[in-house]
Formats: C-alpha cells, sequence, structure tokens
C-alpha cells in the first residue's frame, strides 16, 4: 500500500464468525423445508452486512450533490466535524492523492477517459454524486454530519436526454465528447432495400430508466485484520472482480483483500459494480485502522446506485407482400448518465437486434451518451429488454400494416430448428432453438382463438371494455461469448467421511444456490443431497470465480461443477486402481467405486492416501440463447386508462432445468418485475436534473394487487455445449413480458394508437398514458 | 434530539433494559441494542413493510416508531415465534411454498401475515381481503404467488392442498 498507514492498531477482535445457521430450532430439518437456505431466512437467523456486529465498528454516511451539473466549489466540512461523535469528515480534496478511482473496465474504454473519482472533485454530474463521506459512531451522527456539511456548486447547463446531450455543446466531461462510444453491429443496409421493399414500418420507442430495487440497498463493511488484511463484507454478485478492483483503486496487493458475501438482500444486476462508495468505505477502515461500514438507505440509492434500462430507440423492418422480412435496422442512444461505466449494456441490445428472426439483412447503430442522471448498468436483462422490446413492438406494427396475424407473420420469420447453429448478420452465433414450438405451445394454452373471438365480439359491441392480445417472441443470451467471463471455476473436495464440499465462482443473491448446486453435485455423483455443502462468494476459500450475471450460474456455475463432478468419478476411480485393485473393470455408482468383490467408498479412497481426494478446474462455457414466447390478454377501461392484465402465459425454454421449481420461482419474480416495467416503474427526471422519486411512494414497485393470472410452461431444447444442456434463467420473464402487454394494450385500443408509427404510446402504460391513446391525444411527447 | 433515556423493552417476553436517544426507531434498537437483527430495514421510510413487527399484538412498521414509544409494551419479532423447537406454521409453510428467494422481506411477510391471521383466520378465505393484507408489503423477488399459497397453506380450510389448486399451476 502507497499510503495510508494505520494512524492506530486496530481496536476489533476478529470479524464476526460467517454466516452459518445459528439459532435455529431443532425442528426445522432441511428436508422439511422447500430450500436449504430457508432454516435460517425464515427465522431471523440468517446474516446479511448490516447484521453482522464487528466491535468498534463506525458508520459511514455520504453527502450528495443536490445539483445535476456544476462546477463543485468548495465544500465546507467544519461544522460536521465539529459534531460529538463524528470521527472525521473527508471531501475530494481531503482525500488529496489518496483519493481511490474508480477502475476502469477495459483499457481505452469509454470509461478510462471519463474517470469516476469516489469523490466528485472539481464537477458534479448528476443529483446523487457522492461529494463527501462521514464517519461516525453510528449511522445517526454520521447522518446529521452529513447534513451539517455545506456543498457550493456553480451550476451548469443540464443535460437528461441522450440524444439532446449528443448534439449539445455542453460537454459533461472537458475535451471529451458526450458521445462515450459508437458502435455498429452488422453491415449498412443500402437504401434500395428500404425503397424497393413491399412494405417498410419504423417505430420510435422510450425506454425509462428503471431503478432495480433489491429489498436490501448496497451494504458494505470493511474490517482491517490483526494481519494486516481487509475482510470487506458486501452484498455482491461478482467478490473476485470487486476484490481485483479494489486492490487497482487502493494500490493494494490483491491478497490483501478477501471479499465476502454473506446473505444477500437481492441484486437483480445491480450489485455487481464496484461503486465509488465501496472504495472510500475500505480505503477510510484502512486509514481510520477501524470498522467501517455503509448502510445504504432507499432514498439514497433511488439516485445515488445505479439504475437499468435508458435508451431512445428507433427501428425500422422491410418485409415482402408475404410478410417475409428483409432488413431490420435498429438505432440506439443509450443514456448512460454521468459517467459511462456500462456500455456493454447498449452493446448487448445491438449485438441482439436479429432477435429469433431470420431476417437476411440486419443493422445496429448504437451510441452511449452521457447525460446529468444516475449511471446506467445492467438490471435484470441488461440489454436484451430493450432489444426485444424495440424489435417485438415493431414487428406488430408490420403485422397491423399488412394486415397479417401478429402469430402468423412471427411464425413465418422465425429462424428454423434445422438452421442452428445459426450465424445471425450482427456476428452472434445462437445455439439451438425451436422457436414456433413455444409460440404455438403460448397460443394453445392461451387459447388464441378464443380470445380473438372474444375481441371481435367485443369490437361490435360498444359497451364493454376494449380487450386485446398482446405476442412477445424472444431468443436471449444467457452466459457470456467472450473468454475469460464464460469460464466458471470449481472445486470439489472429498472429507474423510465421504462428504463433498463444493465451491464454485458463482456467487448467490438470492438464486438458490445453496439448495440446487448441492442437489446438482449429489446426483451426479449418486450420494444423498445432504452429504454435498457448498461454499461460495469468499475470495479466500473460492480461488477465483465469474460471478452471477446474465442468468449465468447454472450454466456456467452449474455446468462446472457437473464437470467437475464427473471428474471426480474417474480420479477416484484411478484412486482405486492405484490402491492395487487389478481388475480391467473399475466401476462407479452411488458413491462407490467397486472391482469385482472389492469396493471403496468415497470416504475410503479419501482417507487412503494423504493426498486429498480433489478436483479443480476452469470449464468453459459457451453463451448459450434461451427463448420463449409470452401471450398477454388485457383489457383496457377507456374513461380511466386503468389496464387490467387478464392472462399472462409464458412458455420458456433454457434448455435442461436442473431443479424445475426454482427455476419457475426465478420466472415469476421475473415475470413481476416485467408487469412493473410495463405499467407502473420509471424514474422520471425534470428538465433540471432533479429525479422526480425518492421513495416507494413515488417509485411504483408491483404489489401482490398487481399480480395477473399467470401461466407458466417450458419447452426443451437442451443447450448443444454442454453436458448438463442446461441454459441460463432467471431473466426471461421481464424479457418477455412488457412487450406481451404493451402489444395486448395497443391491440386493445386499436388502430388509432399506432397513429403514424412514430410517436406511439411509450412506457410505463399509466393510467394517464392509456386515457390519452384511448382519447386519440398525443402520448409521445412528455 | 440529543439525551439518552432509559427504555424498557419486552420482546418476545424477554426484558430488554437499554438507554437510547429519543430519536431512535425501533427498528435500530432492536437491531442494534437488542442484537434482534431478524427485523429488516428495506426503505425506511414505512412503504415496503420489510421491518414490520408485531406491538401489542398489531402489525406496525418498525422504522416508523421511536423505541421510547413502545415502554411497556408487548413486542414481537420473527425471533419469537417459533416455540419449543418448532417452527410456526407459517414459517414452515413460506418455505415449503417458496414464497422467499433472498429473505430479506421474509420477517416483514412473516410478521404482517401472523400478526393479522392470527387475529381472524377468516383472512385466508377472503382473496381480496388476503391481497389487501399482502400488498401492504414489498418483495421483488417472488412475484408473491408462494407468498399467497403459505398463507393458504398454514391458514386456510383445506390446508395442504391448496397448492394444486393456486393458479398458475
Amino acid at each position: 500500500m502507497s499510503g495510508f498507514p494505520p494512524t492506530r492498531a486496530p481496536v476489533q477482535p476478529p470479524v464476526s464468525p460467517p454466516p452459518t445457521i445459528t439459532h435455529v430450532p431443532q425442528g426445522a430439518q432441511s428436508w422439511l423445508l422447500g430450500r436449504r437456505e430457508d432454516a435460517r431466512l425464515v427465522t431471523g437467523a440468517g446474516r446479511y452486512v448490516g447484521d453482522l456486529k464487528v466491535a468498534g465498528c463506525l458508520d459511514a454516511a455520504f453527502v450528495r450533490s443536490r445539483v445535476a451539473h456544476g462546477r463543485l466549489l468548495a465544500v465546507d466540512t467544519g461544522a460536521a466535524a465539529e459534531i460529538d461523535g463524528v470521527v472525521g469528515v473527508w471531501s475530494a480534496a481531503d482525500m488529496g492523492d489518496e483519493l481511490p478511482v474508480v477502475p476502469s473496465s477495459t483499457p481505452g474504454s469509454a470509461d478510462e477517459e471519463r474517470q469516476r473519482p469516489a469523490l466528485a472533485v472539481d464537477r458534479v454530474r448528476y443529483v446523487g454524486e457522492p461529494v463527501a463521506v462521514i464517519v461516525g459512531i453510528d449511522r445517526y451522527v454520521a447522518e446529521d454530519g452529513a447534513d451539517a456539511v455545506r456543498v457550493d456548486i456553480d451550476p451548469l447547463p443540464v443535460l437528461v436526454d441522450p440524444g439532446q446531450a449528443a448534439a449539445s455543446s455542453t460537454w459533461l466531461f472537458d475535451g471529451v465528447d458526450n458521445v462515450a462510444d459508437e458502435m455498429e453491429f452488422g453491415e449498412p443496409i443500402d437504401h434500395e432495400v428500404w425503397q424497393r421493399a413491399a412494405v417498410v414500418v419504423e417505430g420510435a420507442y422510450r425506454q425509462p430508466r428503471l431503478a432495480p430495487t433489491p429489498m436490501e440497498p448496497r451494504a458494505i463493511l470493511a474490517v482491517p485484520e490483526l494481519d494486516g488484511r481487509v475482510t470487506v463484507w458486501v452484498s455482491h454478485q461478482a467478490p473476485h472482480r470487486l476484490q481485483k478492483d479494489l486492490a487497482t483503486a487502493l494500490q493494494l496487493d490483491v491478497e490483501r483483500i478477501r471479499v465476502r458475501v454473506p446473505d444477500s438482500g437481492g441484486a437483480f444486476g445491480s450489485k455487481s459494480g464496484t461503486f465509488p462508495e465501496y472504495l472510500s468505505v475500505v480505503r477510510l477502515a484502512l486509514r481510520l485502522g477501524r470498522p467501517v461500514r455503509w448502510i445504504e438507505d432507499r432514498a439514497e440509492t433511488l439516485s445515488g446506485a445505479t439504475h437499468g434500462r435508458g435508451q431512445n430507440q428507433r427501428v425500422r423492418i422491410a418485409a415482402d407482400e408475404d410478410g417475409r422480412m428483409l432488413a431490420l435496422a435498429l438505432e440506439v442512444d443509450a443514456d448512460v448518465g454521468g459517467y459511462p461505466i456500462a456500455g456493454f449494456v447498449a452493446a448487448e441490445t445491438g449485438l441482439a437486434a436479429a432477435g429469433p428472426y431470420l431476417t437476411p439483412k440486419v443493422h445496429a447503430r448504437v451510441r452511449t451518451v452521457v447525460t446529468n442522471t444516475t449511471p446506467t448498468a445492467p438490471y435484470r436483462g441488461a440489454g436484451r429488454p430493450e432489444q426485444v422490446y424495440a424489435v417485438e413492438r415493431t414487428v406488430d406494427l408490420l403485422a397491423r400494416r399488412l394486415g397479417m396475424d401478429p402469430a402468423e407473420l412471427r411464425r413465418r420469420n422465425f429462424i428454423p430448428p434445422e438452421a442452428f447453429p445459426y450465424e445471425a448478420p450482427t456476428g452472434r452465433r445462437y445455439d439451438s432453438g425451436q422457436y414456433a414450438l413455444a409460440l404455438d405451445k403460448a397460443l394453445e394454452l392461451v387459447d388464441y382463438g378464443y380470445w380473438r373471438e372474444e375481441q371481435r365480439r367485443r369490437r361490435r359491441s360498444d359497451t364493454v371494455r376494449a380487450l386485446g392480445i398482446g405476442l412477445c417472441s424472444f431468443a436471449e443470451r444467457s452466459g457470456l461469448e467472450q473468454a475469460p467471463m464464460a469460464h466458471e471455476w470449481a472445486s470439489l473436495d472429498v472429507t474423510p467421511d465421504g462428504r463433498v464440499v463444493a465451491r464454485v465462482g458463482t456467487c448467490s443473491t438470492g438464486q438458490s444456490h445453496e439448495t440446487v448446486f448441492p442437489e446438482l453435485v449429489a446426483h451426479t455423483l449418486g450420494i444423498p443431497a445432504q452429504c454435498v455443502s457448498l461454499i461460495e462468494g469468499d475470495t479466500d476459500e473460492v480461488v477465483q470465480g465469474i460471478g452471477t450475471f446474465g442468468s449465468r450460474s447454472m450454466q456456467a456455475g452449474g455446468s462446472a461443477l457437473h464437470q467437475a463432478a464427473l471428474e471426480l468419478i474417474e480420479v477416484a476411480k484411478r484412486r482405486a486402481v492405484r490402491m492395487g485393485c487389478a481388475e480391467p473393470d473399475v466401476g462407479y455408482a452411488d458413491g462407490t467405486v467397486s472391482a469385482g468383490e472389492r469396493s471403496w467408498t468415497l470416504g475410503d479412497l479419501a482417507t487412503a492416501s494423504p493426498e486429498p481426494l480433489r478436483v479443480e478446474g476452469v470449464y468453459d462455457n459457451a453463451a448459450a440463447f434461451p427463448f420463449g414466447t409470452y401471450v398477454a390478454v388485457v383489457e383496457v377501461d377507456p374513461e380511466l386508462g386503468n389496464v387490467r392484465v387478464l392472462r399472462l402465459v409464458a412458455i420458456d425454454d433454457c434448455g435442461v432445468a436442473v431443479d424445475p421449481e426454482i427455476v419457475e420461482d426465478q420466472t415469476i419474480g421475473a415475470i413481476v418485475q416485467g408487469i412493473g416495467q410495463a405499467l407502473y416503474e420509471e424514474m422520471p427526471y425534470d428538465n433540471q436534473g432533479t429525479p422526480q422519486a425518492d421513495g416507494l411512494l413515488g417509485y411504483l414497485l408491483p404489489t401482490i394487487g398487481e399480480l395477473p393470472p399467470l401461466t407458466l410452461d417450458t419447452t426443451v431444447t437442451p443447450n448443444p455445449n454442454t453436458a448438463l444442456g442446461a441454459k441460463g434463467a432467471g431473466e426471461a420473464g421481464c424479457i418477455g413480458t412488457p412487450p406481451a402487454i404493451v402489444n395486448a394494450v395497443i391491440d386493445a385500443l386499436g388502430q388509432s394508437v399506432a397513429g403514424t408509427d412514430i410517436g406511439g404510446v411509450q412506457l410505463p402504460l399509466t393510467p394517464e398514458t392509456c386515457w390519452r391513446a384511448a382519447a386519440g391525444q398525443e402520448v409521445g411527447a412528455r | 434530539m440529543t439525551g439518552r433515556t432509559p427504555v424498557r423493552l419486552t420482546v418476545n417476553e424477554t426484558d430488554y433494559d437499554v438507554t437510547v436517544e429519543p430519536r431512535r426507531l425501533l427498528a435500530d434498537v432492536l437491531r442494534e441494542d437488542c442484537n434482534l437483527t431478524g427485523t429488516k430495514l428495506g426503505c425506511e421510510h414505512g412503504v415496503c413493510g420489510s421491518c414490520t413487527v408485531l406491538v401489542d399484538g398489531e402489525g406496525v412498521r418498525s422504522c416508523l416508531m421511536f423505541a421510547v414509544q413502545c415502554a411497556g409494551r408487548d413486542i414481537r419479532t420473527v425471533e419469537g415465534l417459533a416455540a419449543d423447537g418448532r417452527l410456526h406454521a407459517f414459517q414452515q409453510a413460506i418455505s415449503t411454498e417458496h414464497g422467499l428467494q433472498c429473505g430479506f422481506c421474509t420477517a416483514g411477510f412473516v410478521m404482517l401475515v401472523v400478526g393479522a391471521l392470527e387475529d381472524d383466520p377468516s383472512i385466508a378465505e377472503d382473496p381480496e381481503r388476503l391481497d389487501g393484507l399482502l400488498s401492504s408489503n414489498l418483495c421483488r423477488c417472488t412475484g408473491y404467488e408462494g407468498i399467497r399459497r403459505a398463507v393458504l397453506r398454514a391458514y386456510g380450510r383445506n390446508g395442504r392442498h391448496e397448492k394444486d389448486g393456486a393458479e398458475g399451476h
């Protein structure tokens, strides 16, 4: 470490023990429970970061900019420092040379030339940006300190829309354009293609900013240890990446940092980043030589963390008179907020532009643009919901223009099963799919014919609410295509008593890994599930790892454990041979190696040699392409603008579902987030860059009252690239749901809403939006 | 605001003598002073319901009450539900029915349901009242379906048979 030696010896005992099942009543045998995690979670014995007790722990609070854009003239910390119980107050100036900077994702990328310091230095770029940090003896005192800090900001012109920001002469970063990145996917489409096509449709869509809103906001606890290391307890999806970034930003040896993820209160993509607050907290814990924690509150996280989505989109499709799509062009201005930390989300939208369709010419142009708003970053789906929404609305537009049934139009254009592996024009290779199968199953389950007839009946009558049926067919990417993100590390250790300890580089934030991964390993080895335990989310215990995002846990982590288990069987057999087994045929079944008359359990083999019985490796798992079709049936009250979802049918194909019940849990949860996106959720900004919701009364999440009747089913098209056959699950629900609902509402409101194609209804479909649409008013402008 | 006040809180039939500033919220005192961290804080402004506890049998949001308001009152938290080594029926049911994933909202839902249904089990028989009750709290993981099934399993007339008849299955 370059500077900042501890100013005092650490005062605390080693950190409290890791989360274990403690204080759980005897009656809570895991076989009675739905999941292993539940014994502690239903009794209040779970350990989230905020529950960890460390003696002498201090609390941090942040002062945040209330101005969206301006020159930071002064930060007066004097009054705050005087408050009884405040241990210290730091602005960027107070940190001096020790101010950490968030490491850039890749060299030469947009975030390298637009650096994000842990605290704003001379410029603020969004409301919520950290300006100073206070450390106090408890959170009340730290917040008193935050209230007492005076910040002087000279306002600059504010840019809240990416299109406006791209064209503006006001630049957020001196000397660097507001367009952070421009990307193209596929070949540009010749003008003649559009001119000669029988029909061309075009739609423009706005993806509002969404607040991911896990029930637990961000949380971190940094504990300097007696041996000079620091343990960082954090609610996070990718502990190894965070460890590396902390080392880079704080100029520490990676080995000095241990990142541990205890129970986590949800993430949905929003806890995968290296946040500026985390750098400050770890820096100050080391500087003070005392444990420091930061527990974010809800008002703070709604503008101080990251948002998802946030794109302006334009889609153009050309087709022949039979509805065969000839060309698809997608243009995206992605609003990446004050710092371009996650341009890869918008890149995914472009790369995925073709969707499940066999369109010969596909071109996407994506710009990421900085604005004076909260930075955008992954939120469940991360680029795929945006792409699917833009294309599926435009496909419906094409169906209306052609007077064709939207289901038939989709069926006509699907990539057929025999075409896989399929190279999309944007340069992506799809693994496998049976898209028409999922569509047909969805139509059958919803009883498509019945609802079309009911729609005609209602259209003949003036007295009933308008009814609409909306479809969404999608193919999405799970896991990641590029090495090293396509890898995952796993190990299995056999203990002398024959138990197996599994370790893997994924990291659960509520996805039931503790239940599912041991089940998978046990099943593969043919031993009882209770003989297998799992360790995740600890950089000391897990040698390396990529983490949990992009629906990759089972596809990549599960597949790694599966391959490790198959290897373990071979290793066990070889050990039996080395022990003098001369039989030519060594068999393995149910945890026992056998040869002729002799047999050895895994435990026997583990004790037979001082050398551990273990396997370890990095396993390669290519991206996979789950898919499905969702159908929504809605009715719209034209007088009040209320949308009522009468049916939602979701057909998903995530390959082999290792634990179908857990997959269904994920699907329903994601669908309800998709319902939120379709009908309620938005983080709006005024033209001064002030976010218009600072609590959960302003930012509306679905409650149980908004839950429509759901029908879920699956088709199974195995992942051809792994023995396990699993593709990713967890995000499809919020990919398929919003376009299905929106297409259904437009179908209900009729042709008038489609208008000139441009500027139709935009998300979310609030009562006001639908009422205006039903009344024939302009609905695109805001 | 300042000045510390001694208060005796009775939580799960155990007395806790704490000295707290009057401004300290019940949730914070339960978690920090009584070491009962099962109660979670999800929004700190009374909307999400994760911090729901029972005070004199009524479900309240412990982020909207001061600890000093609760002196002499009967407080129940999730830690006090299991008895004689057995889980409460609803704790069991919410697990069996997959009514939790990350678990952060779970204590709030458990206390909400236990508080209301122990008082009036007929809520389980009335879908509208049940939705009204459960819509007091937010969950971002499960989509709520499992939580509803859990209420029916624990309190419904048909008990264990409810799952097969639930919507969507």
